[in-house]
């Protein structure tokens, strides 16, 4: 079984926060989840920069990521990310009230794992957080020689 | 020998300048300026000056009170000198250094009398309106005068054909009103002369020629004596034989000279030999040089006019073209001014393969066989011709409408083209005096014969285009050619406000996909949550909740809804061969996955190939579907069957349900945004999936029908055009 890494979801939104936590509780995943409430927060975690610096290191094992975010939008945190060599394995869901075209093709653009339009059903939503979740903290390997890197 | 080779050999290269001869009517003796030798004489002088003339000696002893008069003439600037001798006048003028003295009888008119008839004409000048008035009455002042029995005002076009556009008479020679003359008749030397020397006269065709004898003294026999300002000068022979064949026996002509121009003649002719004495001549000239200002004024005058005439049309056509929805239309509206622009008489306007007429013109087929021969040539923006047929061999056949046009490009890209026509000169010609009449003229050279010539010169011609028709052409090309750019200018000014405004809907609707969800959604989420958490709520509880929920719920679908059918507007269409049996596959799979166990009978024939967007005609699909299986949700079986055909270059698709149909009678409203026909209750919905179907079919340029029946089921049935098809495909 892979260690448990944090799942880092980035929210601006305090309900939907409220409500995606409620969602990854009842998956029962045993990863920590580390929440930052917007685009520049999310940089300093996964650079490790500014309030995060030296913060303990790993990477999270998945960044579900809202669209429009205070500071620095998604669609920036993904572009930076999926461009830096350290950190473009990093999986990145995009969680998005938009059904926008634009922002899914931009995204799938700049390498996004996965878009997730969040259902207006509470039931579906959950369904898809608690996917998500499965999926990419206890499912997902990382590629190879990864861990190594990372120091074990 | 043909006629036009007299005029144009023999008649243009004769040196009739210097003739070395003159007319009987009167002797020429030529002095030198600084002792007043006789160098020259007339064989006649012998009878004017007297007998002790001769040549190398002195002046003659008539003139011995005139030397002192001439010597000092002489050292003037005065062109002319002249006095009276008894019954006799002298005139005196320079030429290649030397001085002329000719002598003439003098008439039985006196000064006094003829300066109350210059007095009179002058006043019956200045109350004429036009030019032709002027005309008319100077031709009858002067036959009055001078008892010539016809006078003639010849007026010369721009290619010096001659034109007699007044004359008064007294009925013994033939009318040549409106009488038409080549070119050749006046051969470029005797116009030149013309122009020098304002008057000439012939009192007698039938005379001898007097020849000019030279003394041995040296340095005059060398240089032929130049005669051009001379009264008496001998007539070329060929001039003697036109007049011959005229039946005219005298003539006199002068010239109208307006702005250093020859602008036309005033000749005048009797049938039998006639004499006009130097006072008289003097005063006919005094006349046409009066005539010559009145008419430089005129024509100035009636220039203004017609300059301010042409601005207004100009403003005129200008309005109109700007106001229109196009220059073409606008022309459309003001017809003859468009004609009047240029002073045609038909114009044709050719703008997006459309031919507009105005005017005398040719046929539709013949004016767009001219702009095809037009768009031929790499030529300028405008093209100007006087004679069609010379360039473009086909135009002979409608010569009588378009002998001249003028033809402006009005596109680089469109065969948009105005032309303006002018008929063939001849066929406007108007002929006052009945030509059968002039019956004594005969021989080789004779007016009628000029006529024809003319009309064999002017054949397949039209009149001249003025430099001021060609500008007013040209103005109006520049004119339409802005408003054209102006126009383009606000149809790009229009299209970016629409853009803009696309924009901002695009940010209106991202706008609304992003912040109106949210809320619905926790509505929604936070419901569940209360419910899943209080175990302890009654059922009234536990209702409330869930209607909150639903409520919730159906607005953020509603919201989908919405931004489906907004986002359909504006997305475009990527036109691919779609297979539509695995679409239907697809939807029929994905539709029942929600619907349990019930029983549905699918019946599904072989589908057509459409063309259009996969993922738009998928939604067309499912919603039509889903709708068929949540209609018919309350029969066991359900029935839906799905059919397809092929017409021409058209597909057309149904499917039918046996649920509970609706009634024809609203039929209207079945497609319209949030209509429905179905309670709330019975069926869910937003009243948005039929809208959104039939917006996609009918961006596809096609369209959508649905039949129905209470309780009996529906079909809807929707057709869409092949590649190849132009226009609206109907179901």
């Amino acid at each position: 079984m892979p260690e448990l890494r944090p799942i880092l979801l980035v929210e601006d939104s305090p309900r939907d926060l409220e409500l995606t936590l409620a969602a990854l509780e009842k998956c029962q995943l045993a990863n920590e989840i580390v929440v930052a409430r917007d685009g520049a927060e999310a940089i300093d975690y996964l650079f490790g920069t500014g309030i995060h610096e030296g913060r303990p290191s790993g990477d999270p094992t998945v960044v579900l990521l809202d669209l429009k975010l205070p500071k620095i939008d998604g669609l920036e945190v993904l572009e930076r990310v999926k461009k830096d060599e350290r950190l473009h394995h990093i999986p990145i869901v995009m969680l998005t009230s938009s059904r926008e075209e634009q922002d899914l093709v931009r995204s799938y653009e700049l390498g996004v794992n996965a878009f997730v339009v969040k259902p207006v059903e509470f039931k579906q939503f959950f369904k898809a957080i608690q996917d998500l979740g499965v999926f990419w903290a206890l499912l997902n390997e990382p590629p190879p020689g990864y861990r190594a890197k990372d120091g074990g | 020998m043909d006629r036009s080779e007299i005029n144009l050999e023999s008649c243009a290269q004769e040196p009739i300048h210097i003739p070395g001869a003159i007319q009987p009517h009167g002797a020429l003796i030529v002095l030198r300026p600084a002792d007043l030798t006789v160098l020259q004489a007339s064989r006649n002088a012998g009878a004017f000056f007297g007998a002790d003339l001769r040549l190398g000696g002195p002046a003659p002893a008539i003139l011995d009170s005139l030397n002192d008069d001439i010597r000092n003439w002489h050292e003037s600037s005065e062109a002319v000198f002249q006095k009276d001798i008894s019954d006799a006048t002298l005139t005196a003028h320079r030429s290649g250094g030397l001085v002329i003295l000719e002598v003439e009888r003098s008439g039985t008119q006196t000064l006094g009398s003829l300066f109350a008839r210059l007095r009179g004409f002058a006043q019956v000048l200045s109350t004429q309106a036009d030019v032709a008035g002027s005309l008319a009455a100077a031709a009858r002042f002067v036959h009055d005068l001078t008892g010539f029995d016809r006078v003639l005002v010849y007026k010369f076009d721009d290619d010096w054909n001659g034109h007699v556009v007044a004359e008064a008479g007294n009925g013994r020679l033939p009318s040549y009103l409106d009488l038409r003359f080549p070119a050749g008749d006046i051969p470029a030397q005797a116009r030149a002369l013309y122009a020098a020397n304002r008057l000439r006269v012939i009192p007698d065709a039938s005379y001898e020629p007097v020849p000019i004898d030279a003394g041995r003294e040296i340095g005059t026999a060398g240089s032929p004596l130049d005669l051009s300002f001379s009264q008496l000068r001998s007539v070329s022979p060929v001039h003697l034989e036109y007049m011959h064949n005229m039946g005219t026996a005298a003539s006199m002509s002068m010239s109208i000279i307006i702005d250093g121009r020859l602008w036309g003649l005033v000749a005048c002719h009797s049938a039998e030999p006639h004499m006009v004495p130097v006072r008289v001549r003097d005063a006919c000239d005094f006349i046409v040089q009066s005539l010559a200002m009145r008419i430089a004024a005129q024509v100035h005058s009636q220039d203004a006019t017609r300059r301010v005439e042409l601005a207004r049309i100009s403003g005129d056509l200008l309005r109109a073209m700007t106001s229109a929805s196009s220059w073409s239309e606008g022309l459309e509206t003001l017809p003859k001014d468009l004609v009047a622009q240029v002073g045609a008489s038909g114009a044709a306007i050719i703008a997006q393969g459309e031919c507009h007429k105005v005017g005398i013109t040719p046929t539709d087929d013949e004016v767009r066989s001219i702009v095809g021969w037009l768009s031929g040539r790499a030529d300028d923006d405008i093209f100007a011709t006087t004679s069609l047929a010379a360039d473009f061999p086909s135009a002979e056949a409608f010569a009588g409408e378009a002998s001249g046009i003028i033809a402006i490009r009005l596109s680089e890209l469109y065969e948009n083209w105005l032309i303006w026509f002018r008929p063939e000169v001849i066929r406007t010609v108007q002929w006052a005096g009945d030509p059968h009449k002039i019956v004594q003229e005969k021989g080789r050279i004779h007016p009628r014969k000029s006529f024809q010539a003319w009309s064999e010169n002017v054949r397949l011609h039209s009149q001249a285009w003025s430099e001021a028709e060609l500008s007013a052409a040209r103005d109006l090309r520049n004119a339409i050619v802005g408003i054209v750019l102006r126009k383009a200018e606000e149809l790009g000014e229009l299209t970016s406000e629409l853009q803009r405004s696309n924009k901002e809907l695009e940010a209106f609707s991202y706008s609304v996909s992003h912040d109106l969800r949210a809320p619905f959604r926790h509505i929604v989420g936070f419901a569940q949550l209360l419910t899943d958490r209080e175990n302890s709520l009654d059922e009234k509880s536990r209702h409330y909740l869930r209607t909150i929920s639903d409520s919730a719920l159906a607005a953020g679908r509603l919201v989908d809804g919405l931004l489906n059918f907004s986002q359909l507007g504006r997305a475009s269409i990527t036109h691919k061969h779609v297979d539509m049996n695995k679409l239907v596959a697809e939807v029929v799979k994905s539709v029942i996955l929600n619907q349990d166990d019930r029983a549905i009978s699918w019946s599904i024939e072989p589908l057509p190939t459409a063309w259009g967007d996969a993922t738009l005609l998928r939604q067309v699909w499912f919603n039509i579907i889903e709708n068929a299986v949540k209609y018919s949700r309350h029969r066991n079986p359900s029935e839906i069957r799905v059919r397809g055909s092929v017409k021409g270059d058209v597909t057309t698709y149904s499917v039918s349900d046996n649920g509970v149909g609706f009634d024809m009678a609203y039929v209207g409203k079945l497609f319209g945004v949030f209509q429905r026909l179905q309670r709330a209750e019975d069926f869910e919905g937003t009243g948005i999936g039929l809208a959104l179907v039939r917006r996609i079919v009918e961006r596809h340029n096609g369209s959508i029908t649905a039949h129905g029946e209470v309780d009996k089921g529906a079909t809807f049935v929707f057709a869409l055009p092949g590649p190849e098809k132009k226009g609206r495909a109907h179901a």
